[in-house]
């Protein structure tokens, strides 16, 4: 199993879980963070006074899938959160030790 | 062995008949004879000097199919239960077994007559004790006892139970106008009545007894009903379940209300808000009794008193109540009074107003400029209080009948908590308790009443069938704001707004904020700055109506960033977008072009017709000016051929008479006509005590402009301010941006304000051959946040003039020379 972790703009979130759904993935988790990578933030200007815009706003999708889809799941992610400019993103995976359902006990890729 | 199985025909009573308390009374006489029997079997023979009483809903007779039975075991002292502690556990096991879910205490006489500050919940149970078996002597003791305790901590016991039930309330926001409500906990559940019930007991509790409490018709049926409910939840789903969730609606609908979940629900609503109103209103009596601070301010309060209303106990009555059969407007003007003081209209007041709904309805059609009436009442500091209150009597569906489609109205999605009409008088009030950068934002808005009426209809389209309610909601508003007779330029507006309520959100949503040209292209839709920020103002409120947590800091900061970049969009755009070919008159042609597209964006056609007004006397007069009092503020509006200095004038004028700039702005047409606006305050409000003053003012700033008075002579003359402290100081800074805009340059200038500095600020500019072409200012008390756009020759100013200008700015803001 892995764990898939793609940090993403905002405004793409619909198109990737739309994406998503399209390829049989239904569940994930869904944070609103901060933050910025090559991008770092920029200043603004408000009425003569300026604002740091150090920490830009993205959304945090997490999902657990089995090993064998991780490639596909991969390649939909970043083709729908794709704009082509920076601060698109990153995607970061992990392997998954194990997985429970509480509910039933189930264990590994039964679980998720 | 004694089974649950046993006590099914409560069930069967309930089913056939639909009678909550005939079945909740049966199932409580089947656990009497049941503890009972096990109490005589396994409890007393062992300890004989024991009593049996039942406490809470058990002891009311009132004990719901999977409700928690309240047992209290009482000793004579407390080494007798500790004594008797296997028999006990042998008893109370016994009744477990046997399928009854038991929630006991064991107590003496003597511990059941003391405050408990931190169980307060015991001491309300008593006020429903009642003796099940065991030793008459042991309860005769207590029997004696309780009375007198209530009677001599009366003021304790309410004081603690009044807390429980706001922090209850306020678990659910002060709101029974929940989606899924909890037909218990909730406000206007059984629990609200229950308090009711405890509040009279306790107030009408003499030292001999404790009365059964009586309680209204209405309130009754209330009762019943949500008794009903909740009898129906638990045999549904077999457990101690309350909450009424959409499955649970929809199953309860369909048996008794063949199948309309909408209008079964609204039932629903109108038995909890009698129940909801019931228990504010003897929460606030008693609060309002037991609090010697409350009272001294309540004194105070009741200054607040006019020819039409007093206040006694902080709720407003009416002096003369028979005035309501001939005067509607005596009811508007209670509710001005709650919008302006946040003293809501009393419980009497109510019923009156209420009695008269019919009638009122008749009248309010009949008052021509109803509009006139509303907009003073929406925008008063406490608008949103008074609003609820004329929610809660009717009188807004009587004034906008087009808002009965949304009362009580379950929109059923995953997000919102709250009925339509719950929702919008919560955004209502979010708008007004707005907090970080959009609270300044609100401050700035000149309008309150109109942002107030776009929320009020923004979901009014949300009773209409098909799909989307946004053009519904907008005809609905059309529609009510024609009535009452609002201006067409305000109604423009609040269309627009109620049009456009999605748009900032899907902006959010869909696109990347940070891409430049999703800037331009909501600037664009939105037009204005004051659009954008109503617009804006709107967005958090509605969002943060949904739940509570909704708006996240997350979402708030995203929304603000969208703000700025919309907001940069549309000052740069000042600059650059001209009118290319204006319709009309050929004089009016001839004025409106070359002007930003801007103005006819912000100006409506009556003022672009006083405007051209002006400018035909200033060619008589080489420059004319109007001064006009706005609600908070007052407006400077002069027209001039351009000339050097102008806007220099102009602005060292009405530092002269001692007034503070909070806007300006500056535009000029191609034939080099300039048209100036300035907004400013009038801090020792000379303007408003001498009535002859603004016309003095309008003829200085005529003088000064045709250079007939030089302004620099009259500034001299103005005292100068004592400084701030040293720590308060603001160091200078001026600082050139010729990226932000196209055409332009931009210079920003922070420094300490005084009297007359952007006069010197704009002749620095203008004697250094740069031209102004809009200005944007902002005071922060002593701070001020001046934004220049600047051409010279009709280009962007070059390295060598903006060092020479940098020099000019900065002695201006009072910097020794290099």
């Amino acid at each position: 199993m892995k764990k898939i972790e793609a940090i993403i703009q905002p405004f793409k979130l619909d198109e990737v879980k739309e994406a998503l759904k399209g390829i049989g993935i239904d569940g994930m988790t869904i944070t609103e963070v901060r933050g910025h990578g090559r991008q770092k933030g920029h200043k603004e200007v408000y009425r003569g006074q300026e604002y740091n815009v150090d920490l830009l706003p993205k959304v945090k999708i997490e999902m657990v899938i089995p090993s064998n889809r991780y490639e596909e799941v991969l390649r939909t992610v970043t083709a729908a959160a794709r704009s082509g400019k920076i601060g698109d993103g990153k995607i970061f995976v992990y392997d998954v030790a194990e997985a429970v359902r509480i509910r039933n006990d189930d264990r590994g890729e039964s679980a998720l | 062995m004694i089974g649950e199985s046993r006590l099914s025909s409560p069930q069967e009573t309930f089913l056939a008949t639909g009678d909550a308390l005939t079945a909740l009374a049966e199932r409580t006489a089947q656990v009497d004879a049941l503890v009972s029997r096990a109490a005589a079997e396994t409890l007393f023979p062992a300890l004989p000097s024991a009593a049996l009483l039942a406490v809470g809903g058990y002891g009311r007779r009132q004990l719901f199919p999977y409700s928690d039975i309240d047992l209290l075991l009482l000793f004579a002292s407390e080494r007798a239960a500790v004594d008797g502690k296997e028999v006990i556990s042998a008893f109370l096991q016994q009744l477990w077994d046997s399928g009854l879910r038991i929630s006991h205490s064991v107590r003496t006489p003597a511990e059941c007559a003391e405050v408990h500050e931190n169980n307060a919940e015991l001491n309300i149970s008593l006020l429903d004790q009642r003796f099940l078996t065991g030793d008459r002597v042991l309860y005769a003791a207590l029997a004696e006892k309780l009375p007198r305790f209530v009677q001599s901590n009366r003021e304790t016991l309410v004081r603690n139970l009044a807390r429980l039930a706001r922090e209850r309330h306020s678990k659910y926001e002060n709101t029974f106008y929940h989606l899924e409500p909890n037909v218990k906990e909730t406000p206007g559940g059984l629990r609200d009545y229950q308090l009711v019930c405890w509040l009279a007991q306790l107030r009408d509790a003499s030292g001999s007894r404790i009365e059964a409490p009586q309680t209204s018709p209405e309130l009754e049926q209330a009762f019943r009903h949500m008794a009903r409910l909740r009898c129906y939840l638990h045999w549904q789903s077999g457990r101690d379940n309350n909450q009424l969730s959409f499955e649970a609606q929809d199953s309860i609908a369909e048996q008794w209300d063949g199948g309309d979940t909408a209008r079964w629900m609204r039932e629903y609503y109108r038995h909890a808000r009698a129940i909801h109103r019931a228990a504010v209103r003897d929460l606030d009596r008693v609060e309002a009794a037991s609090s010697t601070l409350l009272a001294q301010f309540r004194d105070w309060r009741s200054r607040l008193a006019n020819a039409d209303i007093s206040v006694h106990r902080e709720r407003a009555h009416f002096r003369a109540p028979q005035q309501l059969e001939t005067d509607p407007t005596l009811t508007l003007r209670m509710f001005e009074f709650t919008a302006r003081h946040g003293v809501r209209p009393s419980f009497e007041a109510e019923q009156q107003i209420g009695a008269r709904l019919p009638r009122l309805r008749a009248q309010f059609a009949e008052i021509d400029d109803l509009w006139k009436l509303l907009e003073p009442m929406f925008g008063l500091p406490h608008a949103p209080v008074a609003l609820r209150a004329m929610h809660e009597t009717g009188v807004l569906t009587a004034l906008f009948p087009e808002l009965s489609q949304i009362e009580c109205l379950v929109i059923r999605d995953f997000y919102h908590r709250y009925t339509v009409d719950e929702h919008t008088l919560v955004a209502i009030r979010n708008l007004w308790e707005i907090g970080g950068p959009f609270r300044d934002l609100r401050s700035e808005i000149t309008r309150p009443a109109l942002l107030l009426f776009a929320l009020l209809f923004h979901d009014s389209g949300k009773g209409m069938a098909g799909e989307g309610h946004v053009s519904s909601s907008v005809n609905l508003a059309q529609s009510a704001a024609e009535r009452i007779h609002m201006p067409a330029p305000d109604r423009d507006v609040v269309l627009f707004l109620i049009r456009k309520h999605l748009e900032l959100s899907a902006v959010m949503q869909s696109r990347d904020v940070f891409d430049p040209q999703t800037a331009v292209d909501v600037a664009r839709q939105l037009g204005t700055v004051e659009r954008l920020k109503m617009l804006t103002l709107l967005t958090h409120a509605d969002i943060s109506a949904v739940n509570p947590t909704a708006m996240s800091p997350w979402r708030a900061e995203h929304l603000w960033q969208i703000y700025m970049m919309v907001y940069n969009a549309l000052t740069r755009e000042l600059e650059t977008d001209r009118i290319p070919a204006p319709m009309g008159p050929p004089e009016r042609v001839e004025f409106l072009e070359g002007f930003p597209t801007r103005y006819l964006r912000t100006h409506t056609d009556g003022e672009i017709a006083e405007h051209m007004v002006l400018e035909g006397s200033s060619r008589a007069r080489g420059a004319a000016v109007e001064i006009r009092r706005l609600d908070s503020a007052w407006q400077m509006t002069l027209v001039a051929r351009d000339r050097p200095g102008l806007f220099a004038g102009a602005a060292g004028t009405l530092s002269s008479f001692g007034m503070n700039i909070v806007k300006a702005e500056a535009f000029a047409n191609r034939r080099g006509v300039v048209l100036d606006t300035f907004t400013f305050e009038d801090p020792m409000r000379t303007l408003d005590l001498n009535p002859s003053e603004p016309d003095r003012l309008r003829n200085l700033a005529e003088r000064v402009i045709a250079g007939r008075t030089d302004v620099r002579a009259l500034l001299r003359n103005r005292p100068k301010p004592s400084p701030p402290s040293r720590k308060a100081r603001i160091l200078p800074r001026v600082s050139f941006n010729s990226e932000a805009s196209c055409t332009a340059t931009l210079i920003e200038i922070v420094a300490e304000d005084r009297p007359g500095l952007l006069y010197e600020l704009a002749s620095a500019i203008s004697t250094n051959g740069a031209n102004i072409e809009v200005v944007l200012i902002d005071t922060e008390a002593h701070k001020a946040i001046d934004v220049f756009y600047v051409t010279a020759e009709g280009k962007k100013v070059d390295e060598v003039r903006q060092q020479r200008l940098a020099e000019a700015l900065r002695k201006a803001c009072g910097v020794p020379a290099a």
